[in-house]
């Protein structure tokens, strides 16, 4: 294609030329009508479906925005969070453009100041390449000096959701698939340990911020654009986070207080303050009351993270 | 006795009183100006450790700046009221340093504990105002970690 005249900004590609490319990757009747390349994603408001963003000299074919869960609200739309084909040859992406912002997260009663930094993003991706245990991806600077990361698309579930369909009851789930799962998640560990050694932190460790690959059934964290000011642990939030995570997996999902006073359970009765989650005091973790097979050890790790504890984790170790 | 040891006994007692904005680090430098002013052989820093975040915290450098020049700047005007109550309590002016050190730190006991020990001082006082078990756990405790973590020197904490 060399000696074509370059007929849209950041790309050597004319717009037939695009339109071909997307044919190949989308098909042909994917291709729209009329094309509008975008080389600066400051708004990413603009930065519609069909459209093509263009990052030095690398094309991607916008599709849908993402969407997030949370706290059981229905899920919300990340609009600086796109899918998009890699037009070089045709591989899914996710495009994160920029978008900062400053505000307080909560947890529980407590809040601490939070951003969410492109650039940590960056350079977090750029340490983990190649760690079977992070999403994978790069960044690339738009017309504007925006960092935009792109993010190969992992296909697969939440480990969150992966474990809801594990054993018939919590019993069976605990025996035959529990232990796997532990594995998992001690991988999981080790890959935060991977960026505390690094003076990282994932600022945003949550059960479903790990996607667990379907093809090869390997557990990536994702989405660590967030940063926080630690007081004195740097940790303390992240090492909160895998505690919460590990009471998930082993309770196979929450287990509340009105779930237990719900069913009917006589273990409701039995509980105490101490028996539950510090900051999310309605969570139970000291879960080998309800379970009496799981490990005095294991549950002894849990209640580290329950109101009665009097010793925290301050680091993955 | 010893040479060293006359010397050990001549030398002013070296306090690092580690303070921040909070109240409790007023009740700390009220405390040592309460039980040490006018008592000769006693010298004091005050500290103050600004944790600087992280570069990529800043969506500009220019921010990052900005921050550190406001932080810069209040600390300053705290340091200088916090040495001056503890002169007007008999601290000769020669015996009240400042010490403002911004700087990336993952733990602020740990840097404090680090300069206590380059200065070589022998004390260090810091305020406590006493946090949640829920906040230590979510974002550590300084004075906790200092008397776990702090060797070779007295620690008072201030509550």
């Amino acid at each position: 294609m060399s000696g074509k005249q370059a007929a849209n900004p950041g790309t050597h590609l004319s717009e037939s030329e695009l339109k071909d490319v997307i044919a190949r990757w989308a098909g042909h009747d994917r291709v729209p009508k009329k094309l509008r390349v975008i080389n600066d994603t400051s708004d990413f408001f603009r930065v519609d479906y069909d459209d093509v963003v263009v990052l030095d000299d690398h094309q991607y074919f916008i599709r849908n925005y993402e969407r997030e869960g949370r706290f059981s609200i229905d899920e919300q739309p990340k609009f600086w969070v796109r899918r998009a084909l890699d037009l070089s040859d045709g591989s899914v992406k996710i495009i994160k453009m920029v978008f900062h912002e400053r505000f307080n997260a909560r947890a529980g009663d407590l809040t601490f100041e939070c951003v969410r930094s492109p650039k940590k993003e960056a350079v977090i991706l750029d340490m983990v390449r190649g760690h079977p245990n992070f999403m994978q991806g790069f960044s690339l600077n738009d017309a504007s000096g925006n960092i935009v990361r792109i993010i190969d698309f992992i296909r697969g579930k939440t480990l969150a959701d992966h474990v809801l369909e594990l054993g018939k009851d919590h019993e069976d789930y605990f025996y035959n698939y529990f232990p796997a799962v532990l594995d998992e998640y001690v991988e999981l560990v080790n890959a935060i340990r991977f960026l505390h050694e690094r003076a990282q932190k994932h600022g945003d460790i949550r059960r479903d911020h790990i996607i667990r690959q379907k093809e090869t059934g390997l557990c990536r964290w994702i989405d660590f654009d967030f940063d926080y000011l630690h007081k004195e642990n740097m940790f303390g939030y992240d090492l909160f986070g895998l505690g919460n995570i590990l009471a998930y997996l082993t309770g196979r999902g929450d287990v509340s207080v009105e779930q237990l006073k719900e069913s009917g359970s006589p273990v409701f009765h039995q509980l105490i303050a101490d028996d539950m989650n510090i900051i999310f005091n309605h969570r139970v973790v000291n879960l080998r009351k309800i379970y009496p097979y799981i490990p005095e050890a294991l549950n002894l790790v849990l209640l580290h993270f329950s109101m009665g504890a009097n010793i925290f984790y301050d680091t993955t170790n | 006795m010893t040479a060293e040891s006359m010397n050990s006994l001549n030398k002013d007692r070296h306090l690092l009183i580690s303070v921040d904005n909070s109240e409790n680090a007023k009740r700390a430098i009220s405390y040592v100006a309460d039980f040490l002013g006018g008592v000769s052989g006693f010298r004091v820093t005050i500290l103050n450790v600004i944790p600087e975040p992280p570069a990529n915290y800043f969506q500009t450098d220019e921010d990052r700046k900005t921050w550190i020049e406001e932080h810069r700047s209040e600390a300053t005007r705290m340091l200088d009221k916090f040495r001056r109550i503890l002169v007007q309590s008999g601290f000769a002016e020669d015996k009240v340093g400042t010490f403002l050190d911004i700087r990336h730190c993952p733990s602020v006991a740990d840097r404090i504990i680090e300069i206590q020990q380059s200065l070589e001082c022998c004390t260090i006082v810091i305020g406590r105002r006493g946090i949640s078990k829920k906040e230590e756990f979510l974002f550590g405790s300084t004075s906790n970690r200092i008397i776990r973590s702090g060797k070779n020197c007295a620690i008072w904490v201030i509550e």
